[in-house]
This record gives structure tokens, C-alpha cells and sequence, in this order.
């Protein structure tokens, strides 16, 4: 076991960094918190030309031929800063799963806009019930001439409102069982009949409601098999969760750089409060949490990277850095006192992007069922 | 970044999994299970693996070692306890700070006695007036030309009652300005006369000891370390890299407990419907202690380790250990509470034994708020005052 960064890594970790720390100041994090985009389309570019976009994409593609590990590293630093914009939902939700489930036409089409920043994706896959499940996608897609028309309400889309398609989650056989009735359908967001309202939600981010009405796609749009689509909407749920926890870790490390240097410096009773055990412990307590939040995303990421089966370790990710990124923005909110209940402090971006991350892809109740089936408990 | 053990480790782990399969039969388990020391199959036991250097795999092989490094220890530790085999082997750990810290003529007489199992060593720390605050010992230590005569009381000396040896901190200098420049470690042949060891019993039925010293005669060549220079043996261990903690029995507990409410008591989980859910917290856990086990390991052989990985690996690992047993309580209800020799008692009692034994394993070893002083200051840099 050497769980250290290659070289290659520690490279693109530090260029991540400073790169970020230069061009994603917290100013823009709350610039783009208030604006319509939500993203910075300069910047959006800029990480683009770096060749972030493409990083974990094939040379062929225009990709930077490296790994799932790699992206991961680059997602925690983004979430080291708050990093505004549909990078995740390009990415993770879209390109991703183009690449693994995709035609060659798919790829070729739609993987060099990703790469080169032309194209925003996203995933509209939640309704209603706001859950994870099969049963839950009632949006339907009825055969039409050379194509279908998709008609239903997706919720918590994120980027809708800036995106150029999206991948479509859509009902095609109602009458098999829940999970073998679903297709995917790439759809071109400019299509008639789509409209999106932006929600406001606890992190600014840019979730949308999304309006299907009577949407027609071109059947060489299915990503992947006709009523197979669920299989790789797990598959892209799991993906999705892993890199979410990456990014998390980011977050959860903020906090504790925040705090630690905080209470080195705030003197109350005539001594840096540091030195009471009380906020020692806060500390400590916060550390243990991002270091076995950080050794279990990158345990997944790099077994997900290797072709290794992660599933279950997907879940128990999930479950515990959820949880885990919880207990440290409380506790580095209890450790800085009052002026981090402030609207203009740094605590609160991270405080409101805690809950939202645990809420997205299942939360910790939720993944921890998937573990306990894995136990051999029937679990509803 | 790479998680998979390399061939080497993988090799040991089989090879130390094979044997214990084997070796470690139900009247060594039953030993361990007493919680009253090594006995004569636990002595067997240790000794075979001993003739095989899987006792101390860290050390050089001169001394009976493999030469490997703090993961082939943890892999160790952790299939002894998942196997329920006697643990833990103090006469290791020791040795450990003897490499460091011993003179060649200490190292050649004491490591390959114990790497092959026949060499038991007992901590001797704790006082009844310095437990988390060890620098304050005050058993005495007087010099008398080529020995030293020793005076005063140990107290929860675990392994004393069945050791050949004390790995004792003493008082050499009481003046000392700073009470941590005035200790000195001594080996103390636990046969010497002047020394009473007296039984003690924890609420969980464990054995310890307190261990009286009266006039007793220590020759100069049995200190480790500079006289008066204590504190820097005990604190080599810290500098010197940390494994990390591992699940082991809890890990085989966790295995016995699903496999019953699976198999013959699914009423249980039928009618609680809040277990699964807890049962995947404690999977994940036990998951993460193993983890983050290895993960401090691999950071010490790298040379790479930073003064907070061991503890909070350690942190972690004792308090979801101990998290584990008061859920498993919950979970068996009212039969829970049952002692082992009623026929009701599910699973032979071992939650029980588990839980009544759980609060010590937050305490020993430095206690959780111990590791966490030294995390804060020594790994966060917080100020003392």
C-alpha cells in the first residue's frame, strides 16, 4: 500500500490549486451564488484550455488520457474552494457516462465539445419524489416515427439553466418492472417544448425544474440500450456519489484550515482559545473526520479507477462522508463563535454546501441500506 | 496511489491467517476469552509462531525478524485478534523501543528471546498517582554503585503475573527541576526478590496487577537509555513511526453477530427495523478502522508519518469498537444482559464480556483524550498555553 499522490498527481494537484486560489476567491463563489449563469463563462473557458475538462477523457477525444484518480484530485480542490458552475454536471453526470455507455457517433460528437468547453450536460433524472430509485421515473418517452417524445417534470436538475443537453432519464415500457422500463436519451436542451425555473436552494447552486412537453429526440440519440437505461443510471449514480464525496473532502478540509489557524489567533479569557481542551477536542474531532473521510473517497475513486468492483464501498462512502462533512462544519462553526454565523463569513458558503451535498445522490440513511443489503438484510 | 497490499504482505497475511486457522483452537480462544492472561495454550501458541517469525516481522531477521515494516505488524495484530488469539504481545512493542533505544548487548540478549516467544515482558508505567500524567512516577530508583535499589508501587501492569520481565519507568532524580528529566527505564527480572504482585480485577472480569517494589536490586546494565533519560525511551516510540489500529475481533464479532440475526434470530431484525441501518454504520466503521489502519502504517514505513496518523487511527478504532458493543446490547434486548452460563444467554455471552470490557479500551494505551492532546498539539500545532 503507498496511498501518496504520483508525482504526476501532486502536479496537477498544486497547478489546481493555485489556480484556483488566484482565479476562484470567495468573492466570485458569492458573485455567482446571486448571478443567472451561475458560472463565470471566462473562467469556464480558461479551465477548459487547462485541459480540465478532458482530463479524464481519451487523447483520441482531445482528453488528457488520465484517470478517474486524477479527476478526483481535482474535484477536492474544487471543493477546497467552493467552485462555481456545471463543471460536476458536465463532467460526471454527462461526459462520463457518454464515454462508457456511448456509440462511437456519441463520442465523437459529443465528447470533443465537452473537451474543449463548447458543450454544458447535465442529468435530469430526479422527479417528484425526489429519490434515487427506478420506480421514481415517471417521465415517459413514447415512440414516434424515427424517435420518441418525452413528456414529464424533472426536478433538482442541476446547470439546466445553462445547459446544452441533457441526459434524459425517460419511462419506455411501462409494463416490465420498474428498473427495465427506463431508456436514457441525450437531449438537445434547445429542443422545443423545454423550458427550465431555477430553484432556489440552500447552496445557490442552479438545480432546476425542468419541463419536458412533448420533446421530440431522434432515436440515435438513446445513450446505450432502449429500456437498459437504468443499469447505467446506476452506474452514473455511483460515479456521480464517488466524485461527490472527492469534492466533499475538499469542503471538510476548508473548514479545518479555517479553524485551526482561527483559534491559534482569537484570544478570549486572556489566552487563544486553543488552548482549552474544549476547542482542541472540536479540532481533533474535526480531523478525524476528514482523514477517514478522505482515505474512503480515495479507496473508492482509486477502485473504481483499477476496474475494481465498488459498489458497496461507493455506499459506504456516501453514508459516512455525508455524515462525516456534517460534524465538521458544526463543529468549525462551534469552534469560531458567532462571527461564523455571519452571512458575509466564509463558514456559511460551506455550512449550506454540506447539507446540499448530503442530500444529492442519497444520503447517509439512504446508502446505508445499500450496505446492509450488501450484509444480506432485506431492506425496503 | 495505490490500497492493495504488495505480494509480500498479501504472502504473510496468508501464510499468518493459515497458521492462526489452525493454531489458534478453541482452548487458546478460551484462554483469551478468561481475560486472565497468557496460559499454557497461549504460551504454545505464541512460541510456535515465534519459530516461525511472525511474532515481531518488523524487526531485523538477526533478531528473529522479517525485516518488513509496520504494515506486516498491523496485518499481524489484526489476524491474532480476529482469530481471538492472546493479545496484546507487550514483549513486542517493547522490543520495538529496545531497536531504538537498547545497547547491542541488550538487543542481542532480549530481542530474539521474545521474537521467538519465549521472552514475556509486562509494562510498568502506571502508578496510582500517575496515569495519564506518567511523568509524575515516583517509584523510587537509588543509586548504589552498580545497581540500583527500587522502592514503591505499579498499578495496572496488565501482563505482570505472567512475564519475565518489567519494562519499568522509574524516579531516579525527585529534584529534577522538570519532572520528566528525573525518570529512568529499567528491566527488571520480575523473579527478583523484594517484588509482590497482587491481583486486581476489572468489572469485565479482566486480570491486572499491582506490583510492589520493596528494596528490590537492579543491576545497572538492565537501564535503558541514559539514567535520568526516561522520558526520551518512552518518546522514541513516538518518533519512530506508529501502526495503525485494525478491527480484528471486533471485525470477527461483527462476522458472528450478522450471521445469527441472519440465520437464527431474523425475528429480531423483523421486529426492529432500525438495525439494519445501524449494523451498515458499524460495517462502515470497522471498514474504516482498517483502512485508516493500513493507511498509517504504509505512512510510517514511508517514512512519511506526521504525528497525528497513529492516534487518530487509534481514536477512531477504540471508540467505534466500543460504539459497536453498546449496539449489539441494543440489539439483543433484554438477553443481552445475560451472563454466559445461563442457557439463555445468545451467542455463549460474548457481547457481554465485550461490552463490560469496552470502556477500558478508550482508557489504556493513553487515553482517547491523551491522543487527542497530542493530536492537537503536536499534530495541529494548538498551543498549550
Amino acid at each position: 500500500m503507498d496511498v501518496r499522490l504520483s508525482e504526476e498527481q501532486e502536479i496537477l494537484r498544486k497547478a489546481a490549486r493555485d489556480f484556483l486560489t488566484d482565479k476562484c476567491p470567495k468573492t466570485l463563489v458569492r458573485e455567482m451564488e446571486q448571478d443567472d449563469k451561475g458560472y463565470s463563462p471566462q473562467l469556464w473557458q480558461e479551465i477548459a484550455d487547462l485541459g480540465w475538462m478532458g482530463l479524464a477523457f481519451p487523447e483520441k477525444y482531445g482528453g488528457g488520457d488520465m484517470s478517474f484518480l486524477d479527476l478526483a484530485i481535482l474535484l477536492e480542490e474544487m471543493g477546497r474552494v467552493c467552485f462555481p458552475g456545471p463543471f460536476f454536471s458536465t463532467v460526471i453526470l454527462g461526459g462520463l457516462p457518454i464515454l462508457d455507455a456511448g456509440s462511437d457517433e456519441q463520442k465523437q460528437k459529443y465528447l470533443p465539445e465537452i473537451i474543449s468547453g463548447k458543450a454544458i450536460f447535465t442529468l435530469a433524472l430526479t422527479e417528484a419524489s425526489g429519490k434515487y430509485d427506478a420506480a421514481s421515473v415517471k417521465a415517459r418517452a413514447n415512440a414516434d416515427g424515427d424517435g420518441y417524445v418525452i413528456n414529464g417534470t424533472k426536478l433538482f436538475v442541476p446547470d439546466a439553466n445553462v445547459a446544452d443537453y441533457l441526459l434524459c432519464a425517460a419511462r419506455t415500457d411501462d409494463k416490465a418492472r420498474a428498473e427495465d422500463g427506463i431508456t436514457v436519451f441525450i437531449v438537445d436542451a434547445r429542443s422545443p417544448g423545454i423550458s427550465h425555473t431555477v430553484l432556489k436552494t440552500i447552496a445557490r447552486d442552479k438545480q432546476c425544474e425542468v419541463v419536458f412537453n412533448g420533446v421530440k429526440v431522434p432515436k440515435e440519440n438513446i445513450l446505450g440500450e432502449l429500456n437498459q437505461g437504468w443499469s447505467e443510471m446506476q452506474k452514473i449514480l455511483e460515479r456521480a456519489t464517488i466524485a461527490k464525496c472527492c469534492e466533499s473532502v475538499g469542503g471538510m478540509q476548508a473548514v479545518l484550515d479555517m479553524t485551526v489557524p482561527y483559534v491559534k489567533e482569537r484570544v478570549q479569557f486572556g489566552v487563544p482559545i486553543g488552548v482549552f481542551q474544549a476547542i482542541q477536542h472540536h479540532c481533533v474531532n474535526m480531523l478525524v473526520y476528514v482523514e477517514s473521510a478522505r482515505v474512503i473517497a480515495y479507496e473508492t475513486a482509486w477502485k473504481l479507477s483499477g476496474g475494481r468492483p465498488y459498489s458497496k464501498e461507493a455506499a459506504m462512502a456516501k453514508a459516512w462522508v455525508s455524515d462525516a462533512y456534517q460534524r465538521v462544519v458544526a463543529l468549525g462553526t462551534q469552534s469560531h463563535g458567532g462571527v461564523s454565523i455571519m452571512e458575509d463569513h466564509d463558514m456559511p458558503l460551506y455550512y449550506r454546501r454540506a447539507k446540499a451535498a448530503e442530500l444529492v445522490f442519497g444520503d447517509a440513511r439512504f446508502h446505508r441500506k445499500t450496505v446492509a443489503r450488501n450484509l444480506g438484510f432485506e431492506v425496503a | 496511489m495505490d490500497f492493495e497490499l504488495t505480494p509480500e504482505e498479501k504472502a504473510f497475511q496468508k501464510e499468518v491467517r493459515e497458521f492462526l486457522d489452525k493454531e489458534c483452537d478453541e482452548n487458546v480462544i478460551a484462554e483469551t476469552e478468561s481475560m486472565l492472561g497468557e496460559g499454557p495454550y497461549s504460551k504454545e501458541l505464541i512460541r510456535k509462531m515465534g519459530a516461525r517469525n511472525m511474532l515481531a516481522p518488523r524487526w531485523p531477521e538477526e533478531y528473529g525478524g522479517r525485516g518488513m515494516g509496520f504494515m506486516a505488524e498491523t496485518i499481524k495484530v489484526h489476524e491474532l485478534t480476529y482469530h481471538r488469539g492472546p493479545f496484546p504481545l507487550d514483549a513486542v512493542e517493547i522490543g520495538n523501543t529496545l531497536l531504538i533505544c537498547g545497547t547491542e548487548e541488550q538487543k542481542n540478549k532480549y530481542l530474539p528471546g521474545i521474537a521467538r516467544g519465549e521472552i514475556e515482558f509486562a509494562l510498568g508505567y502506571t502508578e496510582p498517582n500517575a496515569g495519564s500524567d506518567v511523568a509524575s512516577v515516583q517509584l523510587r530508583a537509588v543509586d548504589n554503585g552498580d545497581e540500583l535499589i527500587l522502592n514503591g508501587q505499579k498499578i495496572y501492569n496488565t501482563e505482570a503475573h505472567f512475564s519475565d520481565y518489567h519494562w519499568l519507568l522509574t524516579r531516579t532524580d525527585p529534584s529534577a527541576e522538570k519532572k520528566h528529566r528525573g525518570l529512568t527505564m529499567l528491566m527488571v527480572d520480575l523473579k527478583s526478590p523484594g517484588i509482590t504482585i497482587r491481583p486486581l480485577v476489572t468489572s469485565a472480569g479482566m486480570r491486572t496487577n499491582e506490583v510492589f517494589y520493596e528494596d528490590v536490586h537492579v543491576p545497572k546494565a538492565n537501564m535503558v537509555g541514559e539514567k535520568n533519560g526516561g522520558w526520551a525511551v518512552i518518546m522514541s516510540a513516538l518518533y519512530g513511526g506508529m501502526g495503525g489500529g485494525s478491527s480484528g475481533a471486533s471485525r470477527y464479532h461483527f462476522e458472528m453477530l450478522v450471521k445469527y440475526l441472519l440465520e437464527e434470530k431474523p425475528e429480531i431484525v423483523a421486529d426492529n427495523p432500525w438495525i439494519p441501518d445501524a449494523l451498515a454504520d458499524i460495517d462502515i466503521k470497522l471498514h474504516l478502522i482498517d483502512v485508516m489502519g493500513f493507511r498509517a502504517s504504509s505512512m510510517s514505513d514511508l517514512g512519511l508519518s506526521t504525528p497525528y496518523d497513529g492516534p487518530v487511527s487509534h481514536i477512531f478504532g477504540n471508540e467505534s469498537r466500543r460504539d459497536f458493543c453498546n449496539v449489539v446490547m441494543q440489539i439483543l434486548g433484554p438477553y443481552g444482559q445475560l451472563a454466559e452460563d445461563s442457557k439463555w444467554a445468545p451467542l455463549k455471552g460474548v457481547f457481554l464480556r465485550q461490552y463490560m470490557d469496552s470502556p477500558r479500551w478508550t482508557i489504556v494505551h493513553g487515553s482517547s483524550e491523551i491522543q487527542r492532546l497530542v493530536i492537537a498539539t503536536r499534530g495541529l500545532g494548538l498551543p498549550r498555553k
